[in-house]
């Protein structure tokens, strides 16, 4: 007899492991394969959290009740741990099987209503099909990977085996915090949760050379420190959307600059994930014709780690971004990935010295040296140089006598909202 | 057409805002839609203070009021205010309705746009209905109704920006071989998915939504045992197509290509054969004279 969950009914997970044996040993005589599907509650640690365990429990039973409703007589099911539910097809092919995945996707998305609130479920899946003559322990450890490789891509997706990130490279485990951080940004993300703080950038003369976007998350009245959800972003795939977001954000905050008679410009980071993708130049595209900002004041700043590997496509985005007019900027330089034979291969118009150099200064003369040097190459090289992360009257001077154009920091100003930037902008009366 | 104003006192901001609405008729964000949504995001979000919030914009109201009584939500009582009418939505999909009626009304210098509209608010009510008469597990209603609507929204922008881009789309539309947005991107440096898609991240419309209409050409992303794209927005996807399809047929239309190319694979996410269609333009017509 096959071990029962007791809260659910279904098979456990050493009842799930025999039926696969039986399934595996079935399919060598018929020679048709089967399927397994691993189905695990995206963010259920936040119900057990919200409802303690036997508020979890309930929202475990209503979705057994579901699957037993929905593909009960087409698959075996079972429980394998807290939220996590394998269900095994017989004689399945990959494509039904995903039509299936699909059906059991859209089962867990439903609503549940728990007392005055309404939780929005949502599952990682993952699939794997039985290869002839493969352990049945091993394909269920392929549908875990490939449910697991789900849950890093934000979750909310379906993953067949082979399909899933060589682990290691993306696939490493996510610390329970950042799963908290990735929940919020899922948040932030539907409910408007982002905006835009902007850093003036002030040349030798004092007038405001450009401003630099700089993201900040808020959900329910916290605020997420950006050295934590960047990261996070950056693991989970989110960082595209983030940075799709803040690309036309930050354009549609230089055309009311420009609306407004300042003409300032806006730098905004861009991912290492945006520029590899092939779809980089249409989305640039989209955000300066749906701000219609002038281009010229439209500032691209490049991430060092974007310069570990200059891929054909990264080459071919950034022709076309300097080709639409935008400026673009080499940031954190000096350190990391960035080497000088970055300067000679990315078309920059600007230079941004990596604080690193800076707070060292003016007692550390072979820092001054170096920042010296960076300034006249980049100076060479037609570009503008500018110093971040200064916050005393020392580093500025030793900076603007070394050559370098314009400085960002606490010394002039924080980051800013909007509505504070432009009263800012107009006290220093730099129209 | 109306351009939402908040009814705070006016700020430096909210006059710059105004200005690139009135310049642009792209709102970043519209202020009505961003009061409403803080309300909505409440603990305990108030209906009455969000009505009051939509009753400042008479054709928003009234527009609200239409959607809660299109046939798809099959009322047997007609909603006669915005009260009723968010209550018979629900929060969410009241949210996406409003967030519709302001694309709709956003775009007050392109010319010639009403033929536009009608068919995306046809295509939007034909895929809320196809959502129900399928009842395909897990897609709403009104999440292929809201789908609906926006899908195309980066057309509009793209005929505000680019003289000949109503050639481009006419190019696009009857091309039998190639893809829409391939065709498109031989004269732009963009698309009106990517466009559409940039727009609706930027009115925080849930990622399945921005996701579908960025690939709504996509034949692989539809089709494909690999594709990356989210079941949902696989279903929304292929609801609006045959949506789309649906109308062109009653109307006699075969204004476009995509059923040809798109058709196949979206019967077979739907769970669909050939042989189904008959019965669809069969129920279909009772719902269409509906609309008009």
């Amino acid at each position: 007899m096959n071990s029962i969950d007791t809260l659910t009914g279904f098979l456990d997970r050493f009842g799930c492991l025999q039926i696969a044996e039986t399934l595996a040993t079935d399919s060598m005589t018929h020679g048709k394969a089967f399927a397994a599907i691993w189905v695990d509650i995206d963010r259920f640690k936040h119900v057990n959290e919200s409802f303690g365990h036997l508020g979890g429990d309930e929202v475990i039973k209503i979705l057994a009740a579901r699957f037993r409703n929905r593909i009960s007589g087409r698959a075996e099911l079972s429980r394998i741990g807290g939220d996590e539910f394998v269900f095994l097809i017989p004689r399945c092919d990959i494509s039904q099987a995903q039509m299936l995945a699909g059906e059991l996707a859209s089962t867990v998305e439903e609503p549940i209503a728990i007392g005055s609130l309404t939780l929005h479920p949502t599952a990682s899946i993952g699939i794997a099909i039985h290869n002839p003559g493969e352990d049945s322990l091993a394909m269920l450890e392929r549908a875990d990977r490939a449910m697991f490789a789900a849950k890093t891509r934000g979750g909310s997706c379906i993953v067949c085996s082979g399909d899933e990130p060589i682990p290691g490279r993306i696939g490493v485990i996510l610390a329970r915090e950042e799963i908290s951080i990735e929940g919020t940004l899922h948040t932030a993300l539907a409910t408007g949760g982002l905006c835009l703080h902007y850093q003036p950038i002030i040349n030798a003369n004092g007038h405001i050379e450009a401003v630099e976007a700089l993201m900040r998350c808020m959900v329910n009245g916290e605020n997420i420190p950006p050295g934590k959800f960047i990261p996070v972003a950056e693991k989970t795939g989110l960082v595209t959307r983030l940075g799709e977001w803040s690309l036309l954000e930050g354009a549609m905050h230089a055309r009311r600059l420009q609306d407004a008679g300042y003409h300032t410009k806006v730098a905004i980071n861009v991912s290492r994930a945006q520029l590899i993708s092939p779809k980089f130049t249409q989305a640039l595209h989209a955000a300066l014709i749906c701000s219609n900002a002038k281009p010229e004041l439209v500032e691209l700043e490049l991430t060092e780690s974007l310069f570990m590997d200059i891929s054909e496509t990264v080459q071919k985005n950034l022709k076309n971004a300097i080709a639409s007019g935008v400026v673009l900027a080499i940031d954190d330089f000096g350190t990391g990935y960035s080497c000088l034979a970055n300067l000679k291969d990315i078309p920059a118009g600007k230079l941004k010295l990596d604080r690193a150099f800076v707070t060292v200064l003016p007692e550390d003369s072979r820092a001054l040296s170096v920042v010296k040097a960076m300034t006249q190459l980049g100076h060479e090289l037609g570009m503008t140089v500018v110093a971040e992360g200064c916050e005393r009257q020392e580093e500025i001077d030793a900076l603007f006598d070394v050559g370098v154009d314009a400085i960002q920091g606490f010394f002039y100003a924080r980051p800013m909202p909007e509505e504070t930037l432009i009263p800012w902008l107009q006290k220093r009366n730099t129209i | 057409m109306t351009v939402p104003r908040p009814q705070s006192p006016r700020s430096e901001v909210d006059n710059l805002f105004e200005r690139s609405i009135l310049n642009l008729g792209i709102p970043p964000c519209p202020a009505v839609l961003e009061r409403f949504i803080a309300e909505m995001n409440k603990d305990d979000p108030d209906f009455n203070r969000m009505a009051t919030i939509i009753i400042t914009d008479v054709g928003l109201s009234a527009g609200l009021i239409k959607t809660a009584n299109s046939p798809f939500f099959g009322l047997r009582q007609r909603v006669r205010s915005v009260t009723e009418a968010l209550l018979i939505l629900g929060l969410q999909a009241s949210s996406h309705a409003v967030a519709g009626i302001i694309l709709h009304n956003s775009f007050p210098n392109v010319p010639n746009l009403e033929r536009f509209w009608d068919a995306s608010a046809r295509i939007a009510r034909l895929s809320g209905w196809l959502a129900q008469r399928l009842d395909i597990h897990g897609l709403r209603a009104e999440d292929a109704y809201t789908f609906g609507l926006f899908r195309d929204c980066g057309i509009p922008v793209l005929l505000g920006r680019f003289h000949n881009y109503e050639t481009v789309l006419d190019i696009a539309n009857r091309d039998a071989e190639r893809n829409f947005i391939e065709v498109e991107e031989l004269e732009l440096p963009t698309n009106h998915a990517m466009v559409g898609c940039i727009l609706a991240q930027s009115w925080w419309l849930p990622k399945e939504i921005c996701l579908a209409i960025r690939n709504h050409h996509d034949l692989e992303g539809l089709g494909s045992t690999n594709s990356q794209l989210p079941m949902l927005s696989r279903q929304l996807i292929a609801t609006s197509q045959l949506a789309e399809h649906l109308m062109q047929h009653l109307l006699g239309l075969s204004l476009t290509q995509e059923w040809p190319k798109l058709g196949s694979a979206c019967l077979k996410l739907l769970g669909l054969e050939e042989g189904q269609l008959e019965a669809l333009y069969s129920d279909a017509q009772s719902i269409v004279p509906n609309e008009e």
